[in-house]
């Protein structure tokens, strides 16, 4: 129970940034690399789909293929393959190595 | 654009728009703009019971934004045509 | 004949004048045949049927099974649906 480490990092003095740990690489080298890959896409009303990205645009709309839809940790929907309007995206997660 | 022409083929028809506070107005489709704010006459409120304050309205102009459906008359819709201008408009995009 | 899927608007295109299940914000959700769409995901759709969620109570339970859920359906001959509700589309599975 030592709060030595607060989780976030606050961001008010901007000194030069860290260098990534784990990765290399801008948010498209992300998206690039994820593309036809097993992804997790979150929307802001909280809803996961969990399937393979087959492409996306730049207002991050999304083409997910064998998708399942997860609510509160239970599948509540599958779909051969869905588009999402980007608007509603929250997050998209690698759910496999890159 | 398309669906901005849709709309415009269709002035002089009935509609019932349906807005986003379950408000569903029919009227005579009057005028339609580039962002879908519509204008509508003769109008008449589908439950005037729960909206007895659009009783006397006869005409209004509906903010595009706050439309959630609007419900076309099909026999005045070539589904055919929307298709083939939809692919057309598609192609067109990808290849700007 | 299976063209690849180069942009996420590529898969509603191959499903113009198919029937589709679109997902709305709301707690709604409609199939119906796509006739038109454009960037916006303005939809022009016939057949629709529209289901309505409406959640009745909310009782302790396991988690996703809280509340029961009452749906609420209704048909229309030709709708056009604003981009902005739009939440999901899938095409008919091409499986």
């Amino acid at each position: 129970m030592d709060d030595t480490t607060p989780p976030p990092p606050p961001e008010e003095q901007a000194p030069p940034p860290p260098p990534p740990a784990t990765h290399t690489g801008s948010p498209t080298d992300f998206l690039k690399g994820v593309v036809g890959k097993r992804v997790i896409v979150r929307l802001t009303s909280g809803v996961d789909y969990r399937g393979v990205l087959s492409c996306l645009d730049g207002y991050m709309n999304i083409a997910l293929e064998q998708t399942e839809e997860h609510v509160n940790g239970i599948v509540t929907n599958r779909y051969g393959d869905a588009f999402i309007r980007g608007n509603n995206v929250l997050y998209i997660s690698a759910a496999e190595v890159i | 654009m398309l669906i901005f022409s849709v709309f415009k083929t269709l002035t002089d028809q009935q509609v019932t728009v349906e807005l986003k506070n379950d408000l569903s107005i029919t009227g005579v489709l009057k005028s339609v703009d580039q962002f879908l704010n519509i204008r509508l006459d003769s109008i008449k409120v589908l439950d005037e019971a729960r909206h007895p304050h659009m009783m006397a309205v006869k005409n209004c102009f509906i903010r595009g934004s706050v439309v959630r459906y609007v419900q076309l008359p099909s026999e005045h819709v070539d589904t055919q045509l929307l298709e083939d201008a939809t692919r057309r408009e598609s192609l067109a995009a990808v290849k700007r | 004949m299976e063209s690849t899927i180069q942009e996420p608007f590529d898969l509603i295109r191959l499903s113009l004048s198919e029937r589709v299940f679109v997902k709305l914000r709301g707690d709604r959700e409609l199939t119906g045949i796509l006739h038109a769409y454009d960037g916006h995901m303005n939809l022009i759709m016939s057949d629709v049927e529209e289901r309505i969620m409406l959640v009745e109570g909310i009782d302790v339970g396991p988690p996703g099974q809280g509340a029961t859920v009452k749906v609420a359906t209704r048909k229309m001959d030709m709708l056009f649906v604003r981009g902005d509700g739009v939440i999901l589309v899938s095409p008919p599975s091409r499986t």
